[in-house]
């Protein structure tokens, strides 16, 4: 019995052929079934997002049972099989192992360290479990894909910096002011980007919340949905003097806000950091605003830029994080081994030690004078003699369990030694 | 005995130092933990080797000026691993054990002075304790200025580099120099002032031929107008970091002139 990864995703297949074989939760029931009744599988679970679907199961011959599911699937969703054949791979043992891990841990998805697919490949797995399809080896293997995914997002930054504008905004706000609770913020203008940041500050615990706009039902409009204040437009100014954050995302031809005015505002603020997030294009805030003492000031390009920084220490961590599924994979692939392996060693350890016993009674049987010590001897000589035989195989095993390569010398053990046949 | 203790206890702030820059550069947990490890091995050798210096000569181990930048450099490295604990600021070491490192190089580089004659009164002992104290929280006044203007520069810039992703928020750096400077502060005045009391009771003035007082005045204005700056003039950010900057190159000549060149202090 083998344990196998199989599928496609966004990695080598388009996403109109994923959407087509992607499958919703009955459908799903059923083809888990399907799977275990038709194809020589003993367990499955389907994991079935926008980015992947694929087939994890334990089988005698991980090939046939990928080819009898996946043909099966084409079938049920109309898709001829033949375009899927060629997409699909197959990843064996050690190296589903690693796949489950990774696809868990966030880092074979499209965006590296999105939060999403943990939350999908749980769902996939409790699905599979009320439908009776998950046995004991698929069950270790997602409880343990489950804790290194989450090593993986407490012990390196893969998912930890923001690659989206708005929420990279927000990043920036908290490298000026230490914390954002009761921080107030101004939103100039009824932008859909503007408004997610400002939703994203609030979250965060910014508080009060202005809203500025030309026309005061929409500005009432906002201030409701992100229970704040409307301020009429006139007092734009006056708002300014008493925040922290000003997003603004107006369609307005020319800046609103100017230099002369932000420099007015800072001398009444004295000392207190002031953070334009400006997302509006063309511009809202006048360029150069930011030369002023205390002013900071990020744009739709200055916040991209930082989104692309995001990204590249993403994929610095991404490094740390695959050396550490490796390690993650190594130590549950022994740990798999020595489960299999020890039983083995135990009886092969009986059987030796059934064979002494045998021989040492039969030879002291026919040396009835034999004093104490002599009988002693004999018995220390053949529990060294069988110690000794013993050695090489137990390490041998051992090393190959550590390995990955235990099956098939645990098959030769068994032959050699005469152990009964394996299951 | 103590020399022993001393070399491995700046060892230990060496390796301190290099693990605390590797944590910058890549930053692994257990990298950290060693960097912490080191530090704390390092401090307790250095606490040792102070002790062991304080039975040996029946006083406290201020006799000479390296000794006493030796307590100093003991100082900078406990209040480090208490604001590091307090705050959570981990990177701190990566700014602060390189002035350690310096300090304590340079203290054990320094001539091994004989007591001075003068040392004799208990108010003396008090006068260098207390500089001592203030000098200690100046350090990481420095390394909190440093870390400021390092992390202004990169959200200035606007193309985050690895220090914006390691460093803590402005204002967190801004607050950690204000308070270094407010603690800083009262132990340098009061050590100075009995300094010159003490130099006029037993030279016969407050002026004597002193580098070390000199610069030490020096720095004190510094410090004593940005505090002043600081809670009138609302100065705070890069124009505070800046004079922390400076005033603490003062300190640094302070304490090279007491090393290296010849004065009351030197003796």
């Amino acid at each position: 019995m083998a344990l196998f990864a199989a599928g496609l995703s966004h990695k080598n297949a388009p996403v109109a052929l994923r959407e087509r074989l992607a499958l919703d939760d009955d459908k799903l029931r059923e083809m888990l079934r399907d799977t275990l009744v038709m194809g020589a599988m003993r367990e499955a679970v389907i994991v079935s997002t926008c980015n992947r679907v694929e087939l994890y199961g334990v089988a005698d011959a991980p090939g046939a049972a990928r080819t009898t599911a996946f043909v099966h699937l084409c079938r049920q969703r109309g898709v001829d099989p033949a375009a899927v054949e060629s997409l699909l791979y197959l990843h064996e043992e050690q190296d589903a192992i690693r796949h489950a891990f990774r696809v868990a841990a966030s880092l074979d998805s499209m965006m590296i360290g999105e939060p999403q697919i943990l939350g999908q490949v749980k769902d996939a797995f409790a699905l599979a479990q009320s439908c009776e399809t998950v046995g004991p080896a698929l069950h270790t293997l997602f409880t343990q894909a489950f804790a290194v995914a989450k090593r993986v997002r407490t012990e390196t930054e893969i998912a930890r910096h923001a690659v989206s504008v708005s929420f990279a905004a927000v990043e920036m706000a908290k490298k000026i002011f230490a914390g954002l609770t009761g921080r107030a913020v101004l939103l100039v203008g009824a932008g859909k980007m503007g408004e997610l940041a400002a939703k994203h500050l609030v979250e965060q615990g910014a508080f009060p919340i202005y809203v500025v706009n030309r026309t005061w039902a929409r500005a009432q409009e906002m201030a409701r949905a992100l229970s704040g204040t409307a301020v009429p437009f006139d007092d734009l100014s006056t708002a300014l003097a008493a925040v922290d954050i000003v997003i603004t995302s107006t369609g307005a031809p020319a800046p609103l806000i100017t230099h002369a005015v932000v420099a007015r505002v800072m001398q009444e603020r004295r000392a207190r950091p002031l953070f334009f997030i400006d997302i509006a294009v063309p511009r809202d805030v006048e360029s150069g605003v930011d030369t002023l003492e205390d002013v900071y000031c990020y744009d739709i390009d200055d916040l991209k830029q930082v989104v692309d920084a995001n990204i590249r220490e993403r994929l610095r961590e991404a490094q740390r994080a695959e050396a550490l599924v490796e390690r993650e994979v190594a130590k549950f692939t022994a740990r798999l081994g020595d489960v299999e392996v020890i039983p083995t060693i135990v009886s092969l350890r009986e059987r030796l030690e059934d064979i002494r016993r045998g021989e040492v009674k039969k030879a002291l049987a026919r040396l009835p004078d034999a004093s104490p010590e002599t009988r002693a001897a004999i018995e220390a000589l053949s529990a060294s003699i069988i110690n000794k035989i013993l050695h090489a195989p137990i390490t041998k095993l051992r090393e190959s369990s550590r390995a990955g390569s235990h099956r098939s010398w645990l098959e030769v053990v068994h032959e050699l030694f005469g152990l009964g046949r394996r299951s | 005995m103590h020399a022993y203790l001393l070399n491995a206890a700046i060892v230990a702030y060496a390796c301190a130092t290099g693990l605390a820059f590797a944590y910058l550069v890549q930053r692994l947990e257990v990298v950290h933990r060693l960097a912490a490890l080191a530090t704390v091995t390092g401090w307790a050798a250095h606490t040792l080797a102070l002790v062991v210096v304080a039975v040996e000569t029946g006083r406290p181990p201020l006799g000479s000026f390296s000794n006493a930048v030796s307590v100093a450099v003991w100082v900078v490295v406990l209040l480090e691993m208490i604001v590091e604990r307090q705050s959570g600021l981990k990177v701190l070491g990566a700014f602060v054990m390189p002035v350690v490192l310096a300090l304590g190089l340079k203290s054990s580089l320094g001539r091994p002075a004989t007591l001075a004659p003068a040392l004799g009164s208990a108010w003396v002992w008090v006068h260098i304790a207390l500089a001592l104290i203030g000098i200690a929280a100046f350090v990481l006044n420095f390394a909190g200025a440093l870390m400021y203007l390092l992390q202004e520069r990169q959200i200035r810039a606007k193309r985050p580099g690895r220090f914006y992703y390691r460093l803590p928020a402005l204002e967190t750096l801004d607050h950690l120099t204000y308070r270094t400077l407010a603690l800083g502060f009262p132990f340098l005045t009061t050590g100075i002032i009995l300094g010159a009391v003490w130099a006029r009771t037993s030279w016969g003035s407050v002026f004597a031929p002193d580098p070390l007082a000199f610069f030490s005045v020096v720095a004190w204005v510094i410090y004593a107008g940005t505090l002043a700056g600081r809670t009138a003039g609302g100065w705070h950010g890069r124009r505070a970091a800046y004079y922390a900057i400076v005033g603490f190159a003062a300190l640094v000549l302070t304490l090279g002139a007491g090393l290296f060149l010849p004065g009351m202090h030197g003796a």
